[in-house]
């Protein structure tokens, strides 16, 4: 399903990313000690404690951990979301292509966002908004970039970068709402919207969780093939380590806000260091045993619950 | 047929029914109630024979059955009989009356929009800081005292210590403007009165603002509350994701969804103005229906009084079916109800 079509994405490709990198290291994002509390009614909260991380341009790196250890929030702190709430305390260095996000204020980070650096959420169906056609949100994307695209241009864009999600009929899925389509064309088109501007840094928060595995896998296969074509880099935050380690060039492993092993896929999966990640990956559901579990063929408990009881009467056993 | 085609026929032939049922209450209401309209209306002094006369020709000494079949019988003809209190076709009375009212109400509506969905963005936007707390306030108040209460407060405030504002009527006295729609405002502008038009324009701020007042505050309130349930939606955090100014993400991205659940609250309260606007057209000396309808039922005018509480629920269910119209716009959910999409 997901048919790579270079052709087509690559005109606006990576050709206003080049001026920004001006970075002596070269990574894209470099994230340095990063400390982050919530200021709450009972008290304040450590939810990182220091975490460092950077991606190289077009590198595609995974954040692994569980639910609460912390890998949202970093997304939403490199987004620059999280600094806008009042009660979050954000300390160390985020570096974004040289530039220190703590020393722009909320409008430059805003700017950044859409543009440079986009975001893909976990439930394509409920991030795109119920009451606006896609096409709507769509050429709104594009206008982030370009102010004065007309309508007819933008919704020409726009089908052409549908097209290239292998979208069939690009015009009918524009003026359909997001309740219209299923998960998978939703996921489709936001894969589509969050590479429309080619940023060069590309969140994925748990990327089509919500979606049946089998799509699930699809649109994964789509985002991979499509960050390729657009050379952007990856953030990618998930606990299915098995996607992972399909996905990922780089793996960091996020443990109660902590970064507790670091390296790449290939070596983390083969030799994990850190019990942590030893259990993590001994969480992941196998098949074992060649196919079904070993259980005589006439055990006591095997019948058991094939029973109808003819007479209420308690006690009594078949 | 379309949905929304559909929509329109189902709440038409609904409000028809609820038409029927209200006439059916009000005549059964009006007839029930002690004191006999004929002799009310000859006063004291009037023989039995007048009596008689006149009740046999509203067909007061037949049954109740019947004399609805009467009514309804006049009605189809557009004759709602005539007035006991002015002598004249209720239907006259009403042209007369009601479009003083429906201005009022028209104007307390726009405010009621104008100021209370403004107020309940900001609200949400800024939750939790100053601007919210003194929103909050004022709409709590604005919706804790009813409109006559207002109308009194303003009154004495704005035209009575500060005469900033005229104290009661619909525009001074010097002017004639020619009655064309019945609206003043419209009126004096066809006329090409300006002067005019700004001193009907002064004379209906402080009668509006009353009858709006508890209907912005419930707005404010709706709107924000719908927000704030908005806000943790993912669509919006997307819309942040993406950049979009913060206004642009109230105003539009978080403000239409919301609005799709608080319409049908303020079409309740545009619809209840009416009611309220009979205490304030009494305080402002308003000539609207309010003091023909409050007369009517104390002369026990019988075809008056069903022909405004008629009128008053025609207008209740046009502005309903409005709303209802305005909800399947805005959401494409009930637009496209059905499975057969394209």
């Amino acid at each position: 399903m997901s048919a790579n079509r270079p052709g087509s994405g690559e005109d606006t490709g990576s050709v206003k990313n080049g001026s920004m990198e001006r970075n002596s290291s070269g990574a894209l994002l470099d994230i340095r000690d990063l400390h982050l509390g919530f200021r709450g009614y009972t008290g304040y909260t450590k939810v990182l404690h220091g975490i460092s991380l950077s991606i190289n341009r077009g590198q595609r790196v995974a954040l692994v951990g569980e639910s609460g250890s912390g890998k949202s929030v970093t997304a939403r702190i490199v987004l620059g979301l999280l600094q806008e709430t009042r009660t979050a305390r954000i300390t160390g260095d985020v570096e974004f292509q040289g530039n220190d996000m703590s020393s722009l204020n909320a409008s430059q980070r805003r700017a950044l966002r859409g543009t440079r650096m986009s975001m893909i959420f976990q439930d394509p169906t409920s991030a795109l908004n119920p009451v606006f056609t896609i096409g709507y949100q769509f050429t709104e994307v594009l206008r982030r970039v370009d102010e004065k695209l007309s309508k007819e241009a933008a919704y020409l864009r726009a089908a052409e970068l549908l097209h290239t999600v292998s979208i069939p009929d690009p015009a009918r899925v524009l003026d359909a709402y997001s309740f219209q389509l299923s998960g998978g064309m939703n996921q489709r088109i936001i894969i589509a919207m969050a590479l429309a501007n080619s940023p060069s840094l590309l969140i994925a928060d748990e990327p089509g969780t919500a979606l049946d595995v089998t799509v699930q896998a699809q649109t994964l296969q789509l985002m991979h093939d499509m960050v390729a074509t657009h050379n952007t880099a990856v953030l990618f935050i998930s606990h299915n380590l098995g996607v992972v380690r399909e996905f990922a060039d780089r793996v960091y492993v996020i443990y109660r806000g902590r970064i507790v092993e670091e390296g790449a896929t290939q070596s983390v999966f083969e030799s994990p260091g850190h019990a942590y990640t030893r259990a993590l990956m001994a969480a992941v559901p196998r098949v074992t045993g060649g196919g079904i579990p070993d259980i005589d063929d006439e055990s006591a408990d095997f019948h058991d619950p094939c029973f109808t009881h003819d007479s209420p009467i308690a006690g009594t056993e078949s | 047929m379309t949905p929304v085609l559909r929509l329109l026929a189902r709440r038409l032939g609904i409000s028809l029914i609820v038409l029927i049922g209200v006439s059916m209450l009000v005549f059964g209401i009006a007839r029930v109630i002690p004191g006999d309209p004929a002799r009310i209306a000859l006063g004291p002094n009037a023989s039995t024979e007048q009596i008689a006369k006149l009740r046999a020709s509203l067909h007061l000494d037949e049954s109740i059955f019947v004399q609805y079949g009467h009514f309804i019988k006049d009605l189809s003809r557009g004759d709602l009989g005539i007035s006991l209190y002015t002598n004249r076709p209720v239907t006259t009375d009403i042209a007369q009356f009601l479009p003083a009212t429906l201005e009022l109400v028209l104007v307390a509506g726009v405010l009621m929009i104008a100021i209370g969905l403004p107020l309940g963005i900001w609200s949400a936007r800024f939750r939790g800081r100053f601007a919210d707390h003194i929103i909050r306030l004022v709409s709590l108040l604005g919706v804790s005292a009813p409109s006559f209460v207002w109308a009194v407060i303003l009154m004495l405030l704005f035209a009575y210590y500060l005469p900033l504002f005229p104290i009661a009527g619909r525009i001074t006295d010097t002017y004639t403007i020619e009655s064309i729609t019945g609206f003043l405002l419209i009126d004096t502008l066809i006329a090409g009165n300006f002067q005019a038009f700004l001193n009907a324009a002064w004379h209906i701020v402080l009668p509006a603002f009353a009858l709006a007042l508890s209907g912005i505050g419930q707005a404010a309130r709706l709107t924000r509350a719908n927000m704030i349930e908005t806000w943790d939606k993912p669509y919006i955090e997307m819309a942040q994701a993406y950049g979009y100014a913060p206004a642009r993400i109230a105003n539009r991205f978080a403000f239409k969804p919301s609005m799709i659940p608080s319409l049908t609250i303020i079409g309740l309260d545009f619809a209840a103005m009416l009611g309220n606007a009979f205490l304030v057209e009494a305080v402002f000396a308003w000539p609207g229906l309010s003091r023909y309808g409050v007369a009517v039922i104390l002369r026990k005018d019988l075809n008056a009084i069903i022909g405004t509480v008629l009128i008053i629920s025609a207008a209740f269910l046009i502005v309903n079916l409005i709303i209802d119209l305005l909800i399947a716009f805005l959401n494409p959910r009930i637009r496209y109800s059905q499975r057969d999409v394209k």
